[in-house]
């Protein structure tokens, strides 16, 4: 009689490697789930847009074509047919959507140049202006939300609300005329606006983060200019963000305050930096992931009117334009963009969820 | 508890701090890598770069395409025209491409002689061949600014001359070739990039897109960088014929008025802005320049079609709204540059109605007229385009005007549009009621007859045809277009003016200033009401 005995060692690793293939197999299965309802998102998204735009009265062409131009049939069919307005709308829309799927965006009618291109040279300047504001908002916003969920009901508490209260309700063209009132006209430590001082002949894109290009371009006299000229503009988005995420975390931790096991770890005798950084703080972040999430996207999506206040060619500034003159092709890639954007940081939200609290589960 | 708050409370001043101390002195002085410094070139002193802040109003920097005020500016240093205006002057054309021209007696012919030397920015000889090629292809494209050339033709007879034909009796064709529209192109390299002059220019000409990021002109800057939401750069053109621009680099940016206004305050370097009108002019530090000039004027339209209002289209409503508007106190919105209207035309072109003139509210003849039309508690909407132009909120005029009209028994309900929206509703014609700003297409107060007058195209889109125009107006109006002179014409004009008055489907309201702020190292900073705002051309360091 034979007895085939197996290590407990090598039985732990036989199933931990399946829960990886099943896991894997979950992950594999869900992000395929999630692709698939971002395709048809993004479909009804441009569906919506593209009707929306046809609904509002006008297009570029009145004001391309003179008046005369436009009393003459031929030169109006010419200028039709040229973008594609003569066809049914059901086949602009399935056209358009044939052109996305190779890449193409189109060409917008207030630029010439493609909108794919204008947006690679938008984008990176929103970018240096909201990753920067994010990353600072995400700081001081838990930090200062914990601060205020400690001291709960106490006076710093009731500063820090009355203060989210303010930024709240702050309009952004307001802060950011008040600010650059303050720091160009009275204190004259900042630069009025735009990414640049005139003086210098921008870098060549490279990233497109202008202070980036400066420094591959060996000029650090540049990049530090082009970083003087974005901090006003950081400094206008992260008041308007954290004074949300302040909100979010506060009552997230009072939340996770209240709960059994944190009294348990601290009648244990946990220290209280322990409790609140390893227990509280991880709990707490679920709800604060999902808001930072949106804040992200929608700093992504082009902050209009603080762009325009600081001269900022940034995505909202072209945004802005595009509707102003009901510039088709822009319109729908700005659309699409921030539908992607929008549909990312969510997927990236949702994955995070699994890494920071193992109860989640993908499946 | 144990959280030490006072220490998080510190990262976060930490972090304020760290983005505070960023903010260190920027926008004086000259990077080291930068168009900086200046040179001499001939005796003349060259500045380093020039900063133009506006509120951008931009589609083409092609010529032939060119219709709005900053693409004027920036077109207008770029490309020579055969004559042009001198700082605030619109009433004497200078020689430029033209050394000198003539004029045959009933205006319909007009004969330029080239100078010679002057070279595009690729160092090739301007020719007669380019002057007609532009001016045909300005013709046959049919863009916006095509308007102001209908009726006119380019040809070459010999070298170095050019003549150019109009249909009829035209005493300001010069005017019109000064335009920016009228700039000329380099005809072999605008036909390399897919130009044409030929009448299926509309359709076939592909160099628009181009000519948006290379200039092909022969003017004192080439085109350095276009982008439409930000910023325009202009270099200086290294080939230029005649004397050195003033600038190595011109930088057209797109500011919001109000950080204009901010701008100029502290006043550093050499700085314009060009939107700093009405109340954003006050507090300005004394060492600014302003130059201004009252080039616009703002209006009602009424439809006349009774198919389209019965209500707009009755000559004697439109009389009681004319006579309920508060003119002084709508000028007064805005600012100290306005005036109450007296006529069509603005104080800055020959033909204008004396200040005397203006306009006044008489609230008993608005109920007489009222009373006289017959409707009874009219309701009608105003359509205008929610912008702001020239620093005023086009909304908060609109609101002034209702409450005036509601003072004469006239309720006005407000229809705000976006402007595509707007020009698209105006365009088809079918607006009863609309409210708008206007300039000249060329700064001759002729310009408005060939627009506004019974059956031209603006009034055709108000169903102003001749058919609905007394006698005595189609007269006047024809008496202006057929002057033989720039003085009968001025006199004519000013007979025109009055019959509208009196009796036509505008209303004009006030005339508001067109600015030029420039810090005080800047000279030649003149406000043009020629249609380029500023001349860069002109405008050179101190």
């Amino acid at each position: 009689m034979s007895t085939t005995t197996t290590s407990p060692a090598s039985t732990v690793s036989r199933s931990a490697a399946r829960r990886l293939r099943v896991g894997g197999y979950a992950l594999g299965a869900y992000l395929l789930r999630r692709l698939v309802i971002t395709a048809v998102l993004l479909l009804g998204v441009t569906a919506v847009t593209f009707l929306l735009v046809q609904l509002v009265p006008g297009d570029s062409m009145t004001a391309t074509l003179s008046e005369a131009a436009l009393q003459d049939p031929e030169i109006v069919a010419a200028y039709r047919e040229r973008w594609g307005l003569d066809e049914p709308v059901h086949v602009q829309y399935l056209v358009y959507l044939q052109n996305v799927l190779t890449g193409d965006l189109g060409v917008s009618q207030q630029t010439g140049r493609s909108v794919l291109g204008d947006l690679m040279t938008y984008v990176p300047a929103t970018l240096e202006i909201a990753v920067p504001a994010m990353l600072l908002s995400l700081l001081i916003g838990v930090a200062v939300g914990l601060y205020a969920a400690v001291r709960h009901g106490r006076a710093g508490d009731q500063v820090v609300r009355a203060g989210t209260l303010l930024g709240l309700s702050t309009p952004p063209f307001w802060l950011s005329l008040v600010v650059l009132y303050v720091f160009f006209f009275v204190l004259g430590i900042s630069p009025s606006g735009g990414r640049l001082s005139t003086y210098w002949v921008p870098p060549e894109q490279v990233t497109g983060v202008m202070s980036l290009d400066a420094l591959l371009a060996g000029e650090p006299a540049m990049a530090w200019d082009a970083v003087q000229h974005a901090v006003l503009p950081v400094l206008v988005l992260t008041v308007l963000t954290v004074a949300t995420l302040v909100r979010f975390v506060r009552s997230a931790m009072l939340e996770v305050l209240d709960q059994d096991y944190i009294r348990a770890a601290r009648a244990k005798g946990l220290p209280g930096r322990t409790v609140l950084l390893s227990h509280v703080l991880r709990a707490g972040l679920v709800p604060v992931i999902t808001v930072s999430g949106l804040a992200f996207a929608a700093l992504l999506s082009g902050t209009v009117l603080v762009e325009q206040i600081f001269s900022w060619p940034g995505v909202g500034q072209y945004a802005y334009r595009a509707a102003a003159a009901l510039d088709m092709p822009a319109i729908l890639g700005v659309s699409l963009f921030v539908a992607v954007v929008y549909t990312v940081v969510n997927l990236i939200v949702d994955l995070l969820y699994g890494l920071i609290d193992p109860r989640i589960r993908l499946s | 508890m144990g959280a030490r708050p006072g220490r998080v409370g510190a990262a976060v001043a930490v972090a304020v701090a760290l983005t505070l101390t960023a903010c260190t002195a920027g926008g004086s002085g000259n990077g080291g890598g930068a168009a900086g410094g200046s040179d001499s070139d001939g005796g003349a002193t060259q500045g380093g770069t020039l900063t133009v802040s506006t509120s951008f109003v931009v589609n083409s920097l092609d010529p032939g395409q060119v219709y709005e005020a900053t693409g004027a500016l920036a077109v207008h240093a770029m490309y020579d025209t055969l004559v042009t205006f001198e700082g605030s002057d619109v009433t004497t054309p200078v020689p430029l491409l033209a050394e000198s021209w003539e004029v045959n007696d009933d205006a319909t012919e007009f004969t330029f002689t080239l100078t010679d030397g002057a070279v595009f920015s690729d160092g090739t000889p301007v020719t007669a061949e380019d002057v007609v090629f532009s001016i045909n292809r300005l013709h046959n494209l049919q863009g916006s600014p095509a308007v102001t050339v209908e009726g006119l033709s380019a040809s070459s007879p010999s070298e170095g001359v050019v003549v150019v034909t109009s249909e009829q009796s035209n005493p300001n064709v010069p005017t019109i070739l000064a335009m920016p529209a009228a700039g000329i192109l380099n005809a072999e390299a605008t036909e390399a990039e897919g130009g044409t002059a030929a009448e299926d220019a509309a359709s076939a000409d592909a160099a628009t897109e181009f000519l948006n990021g290379e200039s092909l002109g022969s003017g004192p800057y080439v085109l350095d960088s276009f982008d439409p939401a930000s910023e325009i750069v202009l270099t200086a053109n290294p080939e230029y014929w005649g004397e050195t621009p003033g600038y190595q680099r011109i930088v057209i940016s797109n500011v919001e008025a109000e950080t204009q206004k901010l701008t100029m305050q502290r006043a550093e370097g050499d700085q314009i802005a060009l939107d700093l009108s009405g109340r954003l002019l006050e507090d300005l530090p004394e060492s600014v320049q302003v130059s201004a000039s009252q080039d616009t004027f703002y209006f009602l339209t009424l439809h006349q079609d009774p198919a389209i209002s019965e209500i707009t289209s009755n000559p004697d409503f439109v009389r009681a709204l004319r006579a309920s508007i508060d003119y002084d106190g709508l000028a007064a919105l805005f600012g100290e540059d306005a005036l109450p209207a007296a006529g069509m035309v603005p104080t800055a072109f020959p033909g204008a109605l004396p200040e005397s003139e203006a306009q006044q509210q008489d609230l008993a003849a608005a109920a007489d007229h009222l009373e006289a039309s017959g409707i009874t508690d009219p309701t009608v909407e105003l359509m205008y385009p929610a912008i702001t132009y020239r620093g005023v909120d086009l909304g908060t005029i609109a609101t002034k005007i209702q409450f005036d009209a509601d003072q004469a028994g006239i309720e006005i309900v407000l229809d705000p549009q976006p402007i595509a929206s707007f020009l698209e509703a105006q365009t088809a014609g079918e607006v009863p009621f609309r409210f708008s700003p206007q300039s000249l297409n060329y700064p001759v107060a002729a310009s408005l007859v060939n627009n506004f007058a019974p059956g031209q195209a603006s009034a055709t889109r108000t169903g102003w045809t001749e058919d609905r125009a007394s006698e005595e107006i189609i007269a006047a109006g024809a008496a202006v277009q057929s002057a033989p002179d720039a003085e009968s014409q001025i006199s004519a004009i000013q007979d025109w003016q009055h019959l509208l008055n009196e009796d036509s489907p505008y209303v004009t309201l006030a005339y508001n200033s067109g600015v030029v702020a420039a810090t005080e190292t800047i000279a030649n900073a003149e406000y043009s009401p020629a249609g380029w705002q500023v001349d860069l051309r002109a405008v050179a360091p101190q």
